[in-house]
């Protein structure tokens, strides 16, 4: 019995979802993605998405590579994996109605990946798990309505967990993550 | 094009064992669990090769999150050479490619049944505990549809009677291991039959913990630096086990976890529950180049965060420890 290796497509998705848990588990921090720009978009979808599940994106060039999964394409009232390359207000008030879960299966909440930047922007203040001291990260190219949306929209154990992409970084936020603008 | 350059060579196995479709649902649960601390993800516990209530709840999930550049360890009970860790580490090594440890300060992936290492965990290590019963509150509510609406409630007024009741019949809270833990102060846990001298490794960890059931299909998480309480009253305080006095056979090390070993003319010598520590300290003294990580207590038996474990001040204001 020889060991098995890795595929191109194992590798990548290992690769992915390596940088996405610790994303997670150190929010704030950025983890670098096995791809760029769209296709760290791409790698995210083919690493989470499946026959089992579904997705949402306003972003029609990123509609057959997702679909390409087996994942089914659902309105954002419903998609549990939600893409937003640019999120604009009018996108904006699409991701808004994302699912929150419910208190008995607080993890049929959204998780919403969004394109930004990190270099400048508006300064984050980050704290609660995984940051063993308050972080502040700075994030353009995202409508501080998201902000005020998730916090008072989303309250724990309800709510959307986030993932940030600029380039190849990809920075997480999960609902248990406090964020303070400005 | 040709075929063969759309298709992958043949394989016996997918690698990890699993197929993509389990690893990514098992993935989609990892996130999810990390996400809402404490909280019990359901997934399809697959078929593996071991019997369920042998691992298969950590397998899958160290088959999931390895790869080839990763080191792993197993330990059950403390032991690296106990016949479940052995055969653990023997299949996910022949599945992964994983290259393995004894040494707590080398593996970057940490499978274990019932034991966190002495050796403290740093940032970027994943602990991976085999867990048999994911549900803390089966003891006051045998029905898992309503302990799940329990949890949604955060109704936990049941295990605070079933400890006050304990402290009224017997003097002291009898749970041992698998001693319940509040989680970023919202969901009840069972931070799997650990000893409760384990369970403040949890609080405030530098480390991810992973914990999963493959019998009961439930995963759940500890993300780093998360508050992990254990139930406890404002004036009883939760204990670990008193290791105080315990000198190991082979080592001589001092309050670190213990087990009892029976001897022919009565009484009982302990020895080292964490074999790799144990076998450190054995190659140090021998004059052998070894390398210790700082433990979760020190040689006098004191946390290392103040403040986690509690003590009631006796009447001169000094902290009093309960031996329990």
């Amino acid at each position: 019995m020889s060991m098995p290796h890795m595929t191109p497509a194992e590798l990548r998705q290992h690769a992915t979802f390596t940088a996405l848990m610790w994303a997670f588990s150190y929010p704030g921090r950025p983890q670098r993605l096995p791809a760029a720009g769209l296709a760290a978009f791409v790698a995210i979808g083919e690493t989470l998405l499946d026959l089992e599940t579904g997705f949402f994106t306003p972003y029609d060039d990123l509609v057959p590579a997702l679909a390409a999964t087996g994942g089914r394409p659902l309105p954002p009232i419903h998609a549990p994996y939600q893409f937003y390359p640019q999120l604009t207000l009018a996108e904006l008030d699409l991701l808004v109605t994302a699912p929150l879960g419910t208190y008995a299966e607080p993890d049929r909440g959204a998780t919403l990946v969004l394109g930004c930047g990190f270099a400048h922007g508006t300064p984050l203040h980050l704290s609660g798990p995984g940051l063993a001291q308050p972080l502040t990260i700075t994030v353009a190219r995202l409508p501080d309505a998201l902000w005020r949306a998730r916090a008072t929209v989303a309250v724990y154990p309800l709510g959307w967990d986030l993932y940030l992409v600029d380039g190849d970084q990809v920075i997480g936020l999960p609902r248990t993550t406090r964020v303070e603008v400005g | 094009m040709s075929l063969a350059s759309l298709a992958h060579p043949r394989q016996d196995f997918s690698y990890g064992f699993l197929d993509a479709f389990a690893k990514r649902e098992l993935r989609r649960r990892m996130l999810k669990a990390i996400a809402i601390p404490g909280f019990q993800v359901p997934y399809a516990s697959r078929e593996l090769p071991i019997a369920r209530g042998w691992g298969t709840g950590g397998l899958q999930v160290t088959l999931s999150i390895v790869s080839p550049v990763d080191t792993l360890k197993v330990i059950d009970q403390g032991a690296d050479d106990s016949v479940n860790a052995a055969n653990l580490r023997r299949f996910i090594a022949r599945m992964t490619g994983v290259a393995t440890t004894t040494d707590t300060l080398a593996a970057t992936v940490i499978q274990s049944r019932h034991r966190v290492p002495e050796e403290r965990l740093r940032e970027g290590q994943v602990l991976v505990l085999q867990v048999p019963d994911p549900e803390p509150l089966r003891q006051v509510q045998p029905d898992s549809s309503r302990a799940r609406e329990m949890h949604a409630d955060a109704d936990y007024a049941q295990m605070w009677l079933t400890l006050y009741e304990q402290l009224v019949r017997f003097g002291r809270f009898m749970q041992g291991a698998s001693y319940p833990v509040l989680v970023h102060g919202r969901y009840l846990m069972s931070p799997s039959p650990i000893p409760r001298w384990d369970t403040p490794a949890l609080h405030q960890a530098a480390h991810l913990t992973l914990l999963s059931a493959g019998r009961e299909k439930r995963l759940y998480a500890v993300p780093p630096y998360t508050d992990v309480r254990p139930i406890e009253f404002e004036d009883v305080f939760f204990q670990v086990e008193n290791m105080a006095g315990r000198i190991c056979m082979l080592t001589g090390a001092r309050n670190k976890f213990m087990d009892e070993l029976p001897v022919a003319e009565g009484g009982s010598q302990f020895r080292l529950s964490d074999t790799g520590y144990a076998a450190k300290l054995l190659r140090r003294a021998r004059g052998d180049a070894a390398t210790l990580g700082a433990t979760y207590f020190d040689d006098e038996g004191h946390f290392y965060q103040p403040g986690v474990i509690r003590h009631l001040p006796n009447r001169n204001g000094l902290p009093e420890i309960n031996p329990v």
